[in-house]
């Protein structure tokens, strides 16, 4: 009795493959965050295997950590705040490649995320700053340069921040 | 499936990682920083130089223009900031919120609202410094793809051959100066308008609004300058009402106002300063007609004393015979003892047939907040819960704990009509900021 009734309702899952050849098994339900995949689905392309050659396995393990925890039903609206808080609590790095997967994965929540968590590295902060904390190299002359403070001047004025953090 | 352990991210990225990033990426990032950051961003490398310029929401505020060392008037610079931004940006901008409420004076932004008018501006939000009454250009009504528009303070003059936003779908109008044939022409050309806010500091003659697709209204000022005539849809409405000629005008228009809004669910209300005097007599017991379609009722200040008010607030829990929620905080400085209006006998006639709950915000066991708890729970046969805010009591130890078990041996003393209800207090935890019920009396 109770194994019938679990077999009717089985969960539809997925599996996702990282570009490194991992291969994750997740619910539809909560796969289906990402629009690209939703697509997919409803394009009968998903019996299969999803490859998602752009993602390598670190990303989409964090990837699908988000997923979950933004499907859960036992989780209230206060818990997963504070979860997003956590979430983007790593290297600027990691930051950056979440936000390319949750673009090309269209996870429009994700991506806010994490560019919110980029922008928050760019505020308030010195050029100089800006470059070094995102391996930015300036192919600027000296010349064009000072032309380009001089075209938006109070873009450079006030109390900018110069620590890296 | 677990992933498979020990692997590292090999994968290897190239340095300027963000630089790489597709355009619509960069775009959500630049969107997220303040105007003057995003500009900062063209400095960096010869892929950002432009960036900035594409950006389809622009928010300006005196943030951009103070700095210490500055010589230049703060409206000159911000003047010539904003031709910068003219001369530099391309494409369309969608969004566009100039909040300079702070200000001693204002800049001239005509040629800037010229300029979004011919850029497909949809979202204009613009807040100028209080009583220095710009006067907006008349390229504003030129803005045919406007969707949401937010003006304080300034003063508009449409053009007399002005046919209306047709594509509105927000407007919200406050300490404005506009002619009242103005304003009611203005609203009435907006057909899709679902969301009106307006707030007239001055006493207008009769505004006749016309919105058939209107489904919240938040007004502040005197009730008897308004006549809504076609407001099939709306289901909210806020209400911060100045008095006007006369207690009777406004208990008049107020009726009238409850009769042509007959789609209400959600009503919010608060009288101003200038009905503290009125006495409870002048207000009236109950509407003409029984308000059959508001759920939800909030005051948000309730006192005792002041009489009209609260006889006025109770003539609609009378009138509103679906009412299902009411919630209020009642201002308790002193004991005001027992009010007469409360007193059950007052209402003999009247059964809360639909209310299930009833929530009082900042309690602290005062004979009229006793009161109140009395009659809806004497009176309201389907009463789920009495919710009650203790954290004002409990943080100020404004009442002993032998007080405090009183209050609670006088609840359950209290007759309930509603065999299911139950006086919960609500516990505001700061840390999870969730409401926990810490006791419950049943």
């Amino acid at each position: 009795m109770a194994e019938a009734a679990s077999s009717t309702i089985e969960k539809n899952n997925l599996t996702l493959k990282s570009s490194y050849g991992d291969e994750f098994v997740l619910e539809e339900s909560i796969a289906i965050q990402s629009v690209t995949i939703k697509n997919m689905v409803e394009d009968g392309c998903s019996s299969s295997v999803i490859p998602l050659s752009k993602v390598d396995t670190g990303t989409l393990i964090k990837v699908i950590e988000y997923m979950k925890m933004h499907s859960s039903t036992s989780s209230n609206e206060e818990e997963i705040q504070n979860f997003d808080k956590e979430f983007v609590r790593i290297s600027i790095k990691t930051i950056l490649n979440i936000l390319e997967a949750a673009n090309f994965l269209d996870i429009r929540s994700l991506l806010d995320l994490c560019a919110e968590a980029v922008a928050n590295r760019i505020k308030n902060k010195t050029p100089e700053v800006v470059r070094k904390i995102f391996n930015i190299t300036s192919d600027f002359t000296p010349e064009e340069e000072a032309e380009i403070r001089n075209e938006t001047p109070w873009a450079f004025e006030g109390d900018l921040d110069h620590s890296l953090d | 499936m677990m992933p498979p352990k020990g692997r590292k991210n090999r994968r290897s990225l190239g340095p300027d990682v963000i630089s790489n990033l597709p355009d619509n990426v960069i775009d959500v990032i630049l969107m997220r920083l303040p105007c003057k950051d995003a500009v900062r961003t063209s400095i960096l490398s010869k892929k950002w130089r432009y960036h900035w310029c594409r950006l389809t929401k622009l928010k300006l505020d005196e943030s951009l223009w103070k700095t210490k060392k500055d010589k230049l008037s703060p409206t000159v610079k911000f003047t010539k900031i904003i031709y910068q931004i003219l001369t530099l940006h391309e494409g369309p901008i969608n969004k566009f919120k100039l909040d300079v409420v702070d200000s001693k004076r204002c800049p001239t932004i005509d040629n800037f609202i010229y300029f979004l008018s011919r850029n497909d501006i949809q979202h204009l939000v613009l807040h100028f410094p209080w009583q220095k009454i710009y006067k907006m250009p008349s390229s504003l009504f030129e803005c045919s793809q406007l969707r949401h528009l937010t003006l304080h303070d300034c003063s508009i003059h449409p053009p007399s051959a002005f046919k209306g936003f047709s594509s509105l779908v927000s407007l919200e109008l406050c300490r404005v100066t506009i002619s009242f044939e103005l304003l009611e022409s203005l609203i009435n050309h907006c057909p899709l308008l679902e969301r009106l806010v307006l707030q007239v500091s001055e006493i207008l003659n009769i505004i006749e609004i016309n919105a058939p697709m209107l489904k919240s209204f938040d007004f502040t000022g005197s009730i008897s300058s308004l006549c809504l005539k076609n407001v099939p849809l709306l289901t909210k409405a806020s209400l911060h009402l100045y008095q006007g000629s006369s207690v009777e005008a406004e208990n008049f228009y107020l009726a009238k106002f409850f009769e042509s809004c007959f789609a209400l669910e959600h009503v919010s209300l608060y009288f101003g300063d200038k009905f503290d005097y009125a006495c409870a007599d002048q207000a009236p017991t109950r509407l003409p007609f029984d308000h059959n379609r508001v759920k939800h009722f909030y005051v948000p200040y309730m006192n005792p004393r002041e009489s009209y008010k609260l006889s006025y607030y109770l003539c609609l829990i009378r009138s509103f015979s679906y009412l299902e929620s009411f919630e209020t905080e009642v201002l308790n400085l002193h004991d005001a003892g027992v009010v007469e209006s409360l007193e059950l006998e007052r209402f003999s006639d009247v059964i809360f047939n639909h209310l299930k709950e009833v929530k009082l915000k900042i309690f602290s066991g005062m004979t009229h907040e006793m009161q109140l708890i009395k009659l809806f729970l004497a009176k309201s046969p389907v009463l789920v819960r009495v919710l009650i805010d203790p954290s004002y009591l409990c943080i100020k130890n404004l009442i002993s704990l032998d007080r405090r078990s009183e209050i609670f041996a006088e609840f359950s003393n209290f007759f309930r009509a509603s065999p299911k209800a139950e006086v919960v207090y609500m516990y505001l935890d700061n840390q999870t900021s969730r409401f926990n019920q810490i006791v419950n009396f049943d």
